[in-house]
This record gives structure tokens, sequence and C-alpha cells, in this order.
């Protein structure tokens, strides 16, 4: 009994401090606070009756993402979202992204609230990824172990989803330059 | 390697995911390939700016304690065990209340324990982000006369440089730089063939970092910081600890 109650603390200890990222995660994902805390509290709850499934020592935060994303892709919101974006076919397209320089630094110097809305835009399937690496500086193999995939997949949908951002970004600068040029003329 | 092929790996590289070796290799050809350099540090910059911009919810606090009790009682439960009568006696908000505060001091201690290794990062992430660029320096001057008082108007601060005459280090400019929205002065020394960033800013709670040297193993650089007349110092370079050390006294001197 005594085991049982420290395993309880045990898995406090280990979640409590994810809860931030967690939470962050799943507003991404839901857009939705009161959905986003629901999934937060579900991926809770399932992570500690399965507690005793996760072998100590290897990665947690991994397995609770992976919960998390897992609770997110059987609710209603996830399922529209896995159904609305067809995922491009799974090749190396890392291996055929082109550098050009204007695009890059478009989105380097973006405003927070252009970056935000590109992110927001982003189709799921790239904004968790990108989220993944950048947001929660999770490494590739710890990314393909939360979402269950091949390291070349995370490497490819990174490079995938990094691209689209720099080219909504891009194409925001001009437009913006666009609207400009018009209102001087 | 040529240049096509390290283009598929900037990403890997901004995202630390190179061996070590590989890592050398393609410092040394940035060193000499300002295309890569540029999309490099572009790369990084806007893994800085995702990052920033991703990073934009906190748990409410009502969630964090909902989830509390939550765990709290599913552990009685599977342990209606010796020590649960004893804790009825208190009142359930007066418990949850003092669970908070231990909880809020724990996260406030690993917060700030996560906090400081990582904007020591984001120093060397500063001056790797230099190194790459086209224009390292925006004042290039050797002459300490020169670099000071360029800088007045830039940085909301005034700092000494010291006399480098007789010493193993060289001035070789500096530039404006910003960190978490503030403005601040990086130095740029020479030694040898290596770069040293040196970056002065204003003291503020989130640069107040407690360890005085650290080595990023990660991206095998040290860094060395201190405080002076309310500045924070931070020195960064792939020059040992000893080295480093020596031009913090010359910097310290002033």
């Amino acid at each position: 009994m005594k085991a049982a109650s420290d395993r309880g603390r045990e898995f406090e200890n280990l979640a409590l401090p994810l809860l931030d990222p967690l939470y962050n995660f799943a507003r991404w994902l839901t857009y939705d606070t009161a959905e986003a805390e629901d999934l937060v509290q579900e991926t809770c709850a399932k992570a500690l009756r399965g507690f005793d499934a996760f072998t100590p020592g290897t990665d947690f935060r991994a397995w609770m993402f992976r919960i998390l994303r897992n609770t997110f892709l059987t609710s209603r919101t996830g399922l529209q979202a896995k159904l609305t974006v067809p995922l491009d076919p799974e090749d190396e397209v890392s291996a055929t992204v082109t550098w050009e320089t204007p695009e890059m630094l478009a989105l380097a110097s973006a405003t927070r609230e252009a970056l935000q809305d590109a992110l927001a835009a982003l189709p799921p399937a790239y904004r968790e990824v990108v989220l993944l690496c950048d947001v929660e500086e999770m490494k590739y193999a710890e990314i393909a172990e939360v979402l269950q995939v091949p390291i070349g997949t995370v490497m490819s949908r990174l490079a995938r989803g990094r691209k689209l951002l720099r080219e909504a970004l891009a194409g925001e600068r001009d437009f913006v330059a666009r609207k400009e040029a018009n209102k001087r003329r | 390697m040529s240049c096509q092929d390290w283009q598929t790996r900037l990403e890997a590289y901004v995202d630390a995911e190179l061996s070590p070796q590989e890592r050398e290799a393609f410092l040394a050809h940035a060193a000499q390939c300002p295309e890569c350099a540029t999309a490099t540090l572009a790369l990084a910059e806007a893994k800085r700016a995702i990052r920033r911009t991703g990073r934009r919810y906190l748990a409410p606090a009502e969630l964090r304690s909902r989830l509390l009790t939550d765990l709290r009682q599913t552990g009685a439960n599977k342990a209606s065990g010796p020590y649960q009568p004893r804790l009825v006696h208190w009142p359930r908000q007066a418990m949850a209340a003092a669970a908070l505060v231990l909880l809020a001091v724990g996260l406030f201690f690993l917060v700030s324990q996560y906090r400081r290794p990582n904007s020591l990062g984001e120093f060397a992430d500063l001056h790797v982000a230099n190194l790459a660029s086209a224009n390292p320096v925006e004042v290039v001057s050797s002459d300490r006369h020169t670099v000071k008082p360029w800088f007045q108007g830039r940085v909301p601060f005034t700092f000494d440089l010291p006399e480098l005459q007789g010493s193993p280090f060289t001035l070789t400019g500096g530039r404006v730089t910003y960190f978490h929205q503030e403005p601040g002065a990086q130095l740029i020394f020479g030694y040898q063939r290596h770069i040293i960033s040196a970056f002065i800013f204003r003291e503020t709670p989130q640069l107040a970092i407690t360890p005085t040297s650290f080595s990023d193993r990660s991206t095998s650089f040290n860094l060395q910081t201190w405080t002076q007349n309310r500045l924070r110092y931070v020195l960064v370079s792939d020059v040992n600890a000893a080295t480093l050390g020596q031009l913090a006294e010359l910097l310290q001197k002033n």
C-alpha cells in the first residue's frame, strides 16, 4: 500500500514540472482554453493509470506528450484535424529544400503577431513537429518517440513545416510591402 | 562535403543534432562559405523567434490545483492507508493551499535552475550567430577610445575598456546586440585565431546567473560571467577557461 502512494508521489514529481509545457502544447493543438484544460487533465489521469507501464529511467516527457497527442487525436477536434489535413507523401523533402535568402530572413525578422498567425495556420502535422523541436527543444529521437514515426519522417516534416512558415511570412511581407506601395501611389 | 551537401544539414546543425566531428567540419566550411553562414544565421534566428512565439500559454492555477486534488485522491483511494485518517482533520482547502505553496516553491526552484544554463546557452547562440554573420562588427576598430564612444546613445549605460597592450588579446570591434529585448554591447576580441565575445548588459533578474564559469558541453563553448557596477558581463568563446579568465581579469581591472 505504501508502494502505491509512493508511486503516486513519484508520478506527481515527474508530471507537475511538465504541466506548463503540456498545457502550452495542448493550447496550440486545440485553440481552446477549456479543451486544452480537459486534454491535460485527461492526459494526467491516463498517465497515472498507466504509470506502471512506464519504464523508470526512460523518457518521461516523451511518454507524456505521446499520451497527450494520442488523446487529442481521438477527440473530436483532433479527428477533424486529421481528416482535413492530407499529409504529403513522407519522402525526404529535406533533400530538395532550397535556400532563398529573402525568404529565410522573412522568418527571422517577422513580428510576433505575424509569426503567431503563421504558426497557427500551419497544418497540424507540421505545427506539432515544429513546436516540439523549437519550443520544447526536443531532440529528433525524442520527437520520433512522441509521434511514433521514424526519425527521417521527423526531419522531413520539420524541414517542410519550416519551409511553409518561411513562405507564409515572405508572402505576408510582400503583401504588406504592396499595400504600402499602393498607399503611396 | 560540398556546399550542396551541407545545405541539407544546416537545420540539423541549428537543432544541435550534428555529431561533434560533423559540427567541426561544418564550422570549418561555414567560415569560408558566406552563403551557408548567412543561411545558418537566419535559421538560428528563426528558431529563436519560433521559441519565443511558441512559448505562449501557462497552465491556469485553477487547472493545477484541480489536477493536484485529482492525483491525491486517486493516490489515496489506491492506498486507503495508515496515514490517511490523520490528514482528514485538516480542512481540504488548507491542504490544497499548503500543497500549492510547496508546489510553487518547488516549481520556482526548478524553473530558476532550468533557466540559468539556458540563458547562458542563449549567449552562446548570440556568439555563434555573430560568427556566422556577414558583418560581425558594426564598429571596426582596435582602439578602445574609438569603440567606447561609439556605444554612446546606442546602449543605455557606459563601461570601460581595458588597456590590451602587452596582453595576448586584441580588440576587433563591437556591435549592439539584444537579449530579452534589452539592448547591450557585444565586444569582439581576438586571441590568436580565436574569437571571444564579451556581452555587457544592464543587470536584470533574468540575467542573475549564479555559476561564474560554465562549459557548455553540447556546443563546446566556454562561458564566464560576473557583475560589475551593476552591469552583467558574459564572455563566450571556444578558447579554454583559463584564457577566458585572463581576459575577464583584464576587464575587471577597470
